[in-house]
């Protein structure tokens, strides 16, 4: 039912269509009451034969159809206008009954409604005059998805196949009017409809639960509107390297995404901590989570989760023993076989020695009953459990688990990330690949530069529209250096309170710059640090002034005069 | 044939010839025009325009625009003709060369109208 060729116009003239033959006879009933009351013999008050004009006549005729009667004018009626009348009544009374009922069986026509509700949503999304983002698929991602990105003033599209799913998004509370198609998404007139090729389109997210779907869209998207950024959901690893190649700009698989940072939790601790607080969503504190030990693991469930997981957490060095219905643990070795609800299969499992557990079976008050076994036979098990239904929080919330996985919001902050920080998310994949000793020194630096402070992190692009007073001194030949711009200039700590992560060059990338590097124009940094720096950091950017005293200050060698540096003195105070 | 097509087609040509039957005759004197005519004119006028609704030809838009131009012009004969004819008084020549003239308009665009349906019938099947 979705739109196919030339629509033949907007719901109105489907509505006039439908409506012609109920037209059609009420203008031919009024027209023969009319006619027929100009014919009609009357009397006037002296008794003299009278006819009606076809002014009263029309006026009589109205308000007699509408049932309203404001009698008999202009004068009395003669009974052989009384018998005409008595005609006109109960034909133009149900010539009305039938156009009013046509009308209102037009208004609930599922057809008609349909119409009504793509030309609402193309003319609303035709209207939208700032970025945008599409989002296909409106589960548990692309609720999270569609919530934080207008939170951050980013505008959304949703197309959703389910009639349920799509109404859904005019009940969740969201401050902006959301646009939403209720159309299957791999229709490529509905992402037309949806705006792909508009010059405000930004991404397209394929969030759906179908892998197939998102391939599709993803295709669509990338053919429909090649600049635009694609992100897209796989849930099996078969169908990423047909995304890949179909050029979807980012491969989002949640059991990979959680198994490895499960995986890293492990082999590196640090940077565990690091990646929590850098993408706390929202400004929530970064916490001290417990730390995830390693040694032996169970794994309960051996489904496409558990397999990955499993995977993981061998190659991070962690001895896995699986737990699975007889003939579900496929070739893993080592598997024990039964169903983990009974005490006797945990316990052979190893539960008691076990470090971790990792529960993901296909039912949630499975992996609520297995979670609470697991901790009553070793109240100090680490556990994981992967939650299917979002539905079910708080159950999961009563029994807090170490850690809980929900695939959806996995997918959502991996999207979030991808769109809202992108040199973030570039930063998190360049340190994935370093040692835990680089990492324990980057927690440390941060540790020392922030504190308990809440961070935040932010993309800082070095020309002349975002940092005028660095284009300013760089093209009148002085030579900046990061250090020149994280000085403070208020009378506090004479260095903001940031960690400048990743300098990104045409050029090439310097992963964790130090003060000594030169910024270029043209250049874009990654910075963490506390809002109040965020905030000091962009008064610098625009005053070159305080950017020259700052590099003036810096002579060859005197790294040390810094920690001297006033504050006050060379800059004004903002 | 169909008989929608020649209820279509009946309706549209009926819509003229009232019209033209309406405007025949010295437009200065108001006996030459009937008032039953014009009315009869008008509600032909309603229901072409009407039919017109449900076509999806290339030329239906241009059809419908025609239609309801021919609507316009007849409706303010009509009320012209009600206005000077309030309280019983007789209509002069200006009132009659007034109504006759906004009827010719309407007969021009029912003229159009006759034309698309003749172009679009000898179009059909080529």
């Amino acid at each position: 039912m979705s739109a196919r060729g030339v629509r033949a116009g907007p719901g109105v003239f489907l509505l006039l269509r439908r409506l012609r033959a109920p037209l059609i006879v009420l203008l031919l009933v009024y027209a023969i009451a009319v006619i027929g009351f100009t014919l009609v013999p009357g009397r006037d008050p002296a008794g003299e034969p009278w006819k009606m004009g076809f002014f009263h006549a029309f006026y009589f005729v109205s308000f007699l159809g509408t049932t309203i009667g404001l009698g008999e004018i202009p004068y009395p009626f003669s009974d052989a206008q009384r018998l005409w009348a008595t005609v006109s009544i109960y034909s133009t009374v149900i010539a009305w009954l039938y156009g009013i009922g046509a009308l209102l069986a037009t208004l609930q026509d599922p057809l008609f409604r349909r119409v009504v509700h793509e030309s609402r949503f193309s003319r609303t999304v035709n209207r939208i005059r700032e970025p945008f983002v599409i989002v296909c698929g409106y589960g548990d991602a692309g609720a999270l998805v569609t919530r934080e990105l207008i939170e951050d003033g980013i505008r959304v599209v949703v197309v959703e196949k389910d009639a349920d799913r799509a109404q859904l998004v005019e009940v969740d509370d969201l401050t902006t009017n959301v646009p939403a198609l209720h159309a299957a998404a791999v229709d490529p007139d509905v992402l037309l409809q949806a705006g792909v090729n508009k010059p405000w389109c930004i991404a397209t997210l394929a969030l759906t639960g179908d892998d197939a779907a998102n391939l599709t869209v993803a295709l669509n998207a990338r053919l429909l509107a090649p600049g635009i950024e694609t992100v897209c959901v796989a849930h099996h690893h078969e169908h990423q390297a047909a995304m890949a190649r179909v050029g979807a700009g980012h491969i989002i698989n949640p059991g990979d995404s959680f198994a490895e940072r499960l995986a890293e939790a492990i082999t590196r601790p640090s940077l565990r901590i690091i990646y929590d607080s850098l993408t706390a969503q929202s400004m929530t504190p970064a916490s001290t989570p417990r730390r995830v030990p390693g040694g032996h693991w169970i794994v309960c469930g051996y489904g496409r989760f558990g397999r990955t997981v499993s995977r993981h957490l061998r190659e991070a060095g962690v001895a896995v023993t699986v737990v699975a219905d007889q003939g579900h643990a496929g070739d893993c070795e080592g598997a024990v076989t039964g169903s983990p609800l009974d005490a006797r299969v945990l316990r052979a499992a190893g539960v008691a020695q076990a470090d971790g557990i990792v529960v993901t079976l296909a039912d949630d008050t499975l992996t609520l009953a297995v979670t609470m076994l697991a901790r009553e036979l070793n109240p100090a098990i680490f556990s994981v459990v992967r939650q299917s239904e979002k539905r079910n929080t708080p159950l999961f919330e009563a029994l807090s688990p170490e850690m809980a996985i929900v695939a959806g919001d996995v997918v959502g902050a991996e999207v979030l990330r991808i769109i809202r920080a992108p040199q973030l998310s570039y930063f998190l994949r360049l340190a994935r690949r370093e040692a835990e000793p680089w990492a324990a020194e980057l927690l440390h630096r941060l540790q020392a530069a922030i504190g308990d402070n809440v961070p935040d992190s932010w993309s800082q692009r070095f020309d002349a529209r975002s940092a005028p007073g660095v284009a300013t001194v760089l093209a009148a030949g002085t030579t900046l250096r990061v250090a020149d711009l994280l000085l403070a200039r208020d009378n506090g700590d004479p260095w903001m309170q940031a960690v400048p992560l990743l300098l990104q060059r045409e050029s090439g990338k310097v992963l964790l710059p130090d003060d000594d590097e030169r910024i270029l124009i043209g250049d874009q940094l990654l910075l963490c640090g506390t809002p109040q720096a965020r905030s000091s950091l962009f008064w610098n950017l625009h005053d070159p002034d305080a950017l020259r005293a700052s590099a003036a200050r810096r002579a060859p060698g005197a790294t040390t005069v810094i920690g001297e540096y006033p504050g006050g003195a060379g800059a004004r105070n903002v | 044939m169909s008989l929608e097509k020649i209820l279509f087609a009946f309706v549209i040509v009926l819509a003229l010839t009232l019209n033209v039957g309406f405007v025949y005759g010295n437009p200065e004197i108001i006996a030459f025009h009937d008032p039953y005519d014009l009315c009869i004119a008008l509600v032909v006028s309603l229901i072409a325009t009407v039919m017109k609704f449900g076509e999806r030809s290339l030329l239906g838009s241009t059809m419908l625009a025609t239609s309801l131009v021919a609507d316009v012009q007849l409706i303010a004969a009509a009320l012209v003709w009600g206005l000077r004819t309030m309280n019983g008084e007789a209509i002069d020549a200006t009132g009659s060369v007034m109504i006759v003239s906004l009827a010719v308009g309407a007969m021009v665009a029912n003229v159009v109208s006759v034309v698309l349906l003749v172009i679009e019938t000898a179009s059909l099947r080529r």
